[in-house]
């Protein structure tokens, strides 16, 4: 970084009125004979009173040094840096430069300004241009006549909504948001089983639209949709509705802004919109997992664009999904269900929990088909005012659940083929048996919504649930 | 021409004297789509060495807009 | 000024944007034949026409106004609506 005559390094600018504060100081350090390099970020003609001032209008010294604050005294020794100091302390300067006799006229401290290298977004430019950054993704040259954003759609990138072009710096900026090692493989994305990379993934949160602060939250549900019993690959390929519905919970969701209120499963929330689409991204662009491709759906539901919200834990007298799941209420974590679409239950006369319970259960009978049994799990999205019915009554979440999965037990007889006048329906065998609407495990509640409003839902799953299919997954957030 | 865009696969023929002009564009558009190159010039041909020229071009033009037959 | 992005995708295909999948067969397609009218390419398509008829293949012709401009949109929308692939001709 310099040769090793110099004694000692000084960054400045111009703009800084500490650094034109301590011009006479340098000016009287290189006159009695100190060997100093000082390097301006603004001004290489500043100091004028200084000679052989350094060009750093680039920056890039400051960025090698670790400039933060200037101006920053570099002490060497052998070509090292021994000790450094930032802004006027005469007291140090005079240590560090061991002279006692430094410009008498000046207060005897100033702090120093914020070194251009560190305004915002300079770090990642400069680590872009000057560092050891090594990203090893393809790099895909657009032409000059190209439209970013259209070229984007063309190369079939794009669930159909515009995406961010995915630049380098972007890209750069994006894994600023994790410790984690770009390289790291997450696992393989089916349906093409293709390594996944943080990188992969930091790629996708940019295109998805995602803060760079999102991004531990999206690396998870990466991580979580390739757990085994999420089943992916059979996800994507069903010709049923399901896609990924990602669930945050965990100081981590009011940290990130993500939108656990009013609309939380509808739009507007950047965290929700773009955390629930740079997955689905991934699996498009990783796994190569699209529509008319391995993508079978029938119809599919507008989730699979994006489906992500968090849970509203401090409003809520019960314990948390996670903690539920066995996490602790200070992890952050993320639960992947695959998720139909949203279907509205209207109770606002109900006063009494067994009456909510019978409310709740007839609709939930209708999930999948009002005739099967043990299909599909479901999530009873639970708003703040019909919980408020089970606080007020003393039920716990489990109390619940076990009720519920009591009002929806239904005797055989309904269910076989030509019950009801339906043709469809579970195999005879059944006839003569109790069988409950879900598997053990298959109902979940979380809490979420808007304070005003007598309307939960239910999100119902994938017909091919647990050891057939897909099992609800969760995965702590790794900053 | 954005009819890819639109699902429908085409391409597009051509004079040699094109060819460079055509990858420049292609480079420029970050696309190569399908073509036929036929000999150039052709403003002064008949209308009968146009048919020739068409006749030789055909099986290539074929090529641009549907998959080779597997062996 | 160019940019360069950073591929998205596990790298399976070429960089350079893909093109469709081609037709697999010509039984009971219409191509389009589209003149960009520069002088001659009228004669040229009408012997394709003729070549791609006598395949029992149905052509549609269409023409741009003017060389100089793209298709219009109409044009690129009723070839969309009415052919199942297209054959632009004749730039020299």
């Amino acid at each position: 970084m310099s040769d090793t005559h110099t004694n000692y390094i000084v960054v400045v600018k111009r703009d800084c009125p500490t650094c034109v504060l301590v011009e006479p100081v340098l000016a009287q350090l290189q006159s009695g004979g100190c060997k100093l390099q000082v390097w301006s970020q603004d001004d290489p003609t500043f100091p004028e009173t200084v000679t052989d001032v350094g060009n750093d209008t680039n920056l890039e010294k400051s960025w090698a040094m670790k400039i933060e604050t200037v101006p920053t005294v570099i002490r060497m020794e052998q070509g090292a840096e021994a000790e450094r100091t930032v802004g006027w302390d005469r007291s140090e300067w005079q240590r560090l430069f061991d002279n006692d006799e430094l410009v008498a006229e000046l207060p005897d401290f100033r702090p120093g300004c914020g070194s251009k290298s560190v305004e915002p977004g300079m770090p990642e430019k400069l680590a872009l241009r000057f560092g050891d950054i090594n990203l090893q993704s393809r790099e895909i040259v657009v032409g000059e006549m190209e439209d970013p954003m259209e070229s984007c759609f063309e190369r079939g990138w794009s669930d159909g909504l515009p995406v961010v072009p995915p630049t380098q710096l972007r890209v750069v900026r994006m894994l600023a948001g994790t410790n984690r090692d770009p390289a790291e493989v997450l696992g393989h994305v089916p349906p093409d089983l293709q390594p996944c990379t943080i990188e992969k993934v930091a790629i996708n949160a940019v295109m998805a639209g995602c803060k760079p602060e999102y991004l531990p939250v999206v690396i998870a549900a990466v991580e979580a949709c390739l757990i085994d019993e999420f089943c992916m690959h059979g996800l994507l390929a069903t010709t049923w509705f399901s896609g990924p519905m990602v669930i945050v919970n965990g100081p981590i969701a009011r940290a990130i802004g993500m939108n656990s209120g009013g609309n939380a499963l509808g739009q507007g929330n950047r965290a929700n919109a773009t955390i629930g689409r740079a997955l689905q991204l991934v699996i498009r662009n990783v796994g190569g997992g699209k529509p008319g491709g391995v993508d079978r759906a029938t119809l599919g539901n507008p989730g699979k664009y994006t489906f992500c919200f968090a849970e509203d834990e401090e409003n809520s007298c019960w314990e948390s999904l996670a903690v539920q799941r066995g996490f602790s209420p200070e992890q952050s974590t993320v639960t992947l269900f695959a998720a139909d679409g949203v279907q509205g239950i209207a109770d606002q006369r109900s006063r009494e929990p067994e009456s909510l319970c019978h409310s709740l259960a007839a609709s939930l009978l209708a999930v999948g088909h009002q005739k099967f049994v043990m299909h599909s799990d479901a999530f009873v999205i639970l708003v703040p005012e019909h919980q408020r019915i089970f606080a007020k009554a003393g039920w716990s979440k489990q109390k619940v659940i076990d009720t519920l999965m009591e009002f929806t037990t239904r005797p055989g007889s309904e269910l076989v083929p030509g019950a009801g006048g339906i043709e469809e329906g579970m195999p005879e065998f059944v006839k003569d048996m109790e069988l409950p609407k879900f598997k053990p495990g298959g109902l979940n509640i979380v809490h979420a919504g808007g304070t005003a409003g007598l309307f939960s839902a239910i999100v119902s799953g994938w017909l091919a649930s647990g050891d057939m299919g897909s099992s609800p997954v969760s995965k702590e957030i790794v900053i | 021409m954005d009819l890819e865009g639109r699902g429908i696969p085409g391409g597009y023929i051509l004079t040699e004297q094109f060819r460079q002009a055509d990858l420049a564009q292609a480079k420029s558009l970050g696309f190569a789509a399908n073509k036929v190159f036929v000999e150039h010039p052709i403003q002064d041909r008949t209308d009968d060495e146009m048919g020739v020229i068409a006749e030789r071009a055909f099986e290539a033009v074929k090529a641009m807009i549907v998959e080779p037959v597997a062996d | 000024m160019t940019e360069v992005f950073l591929d998205p995708t596990a790298e399976l295909s070429a960089a350079n944007k893909a093109i469709l999948p081609r037709l697999a067969s010509l039984e009971g397609k219409t191509i389009g034949l589209l003149d960009i009218n520069k002088p001659r390419g009228d004669v040229l398509l009408d012997r394709l026409e003729q070549l791609f008829a006598a395949e029992g293949v149905s052509v549609r012709r269409y023409a741009k106004p003017t060389m100089t401009r793209v298709a219009p949109l109409e044009t690129k929308q009723q070839i969309a609506m009415e052919c199942d692939a297209v054959v632009e001709a004749l730039a020299d």
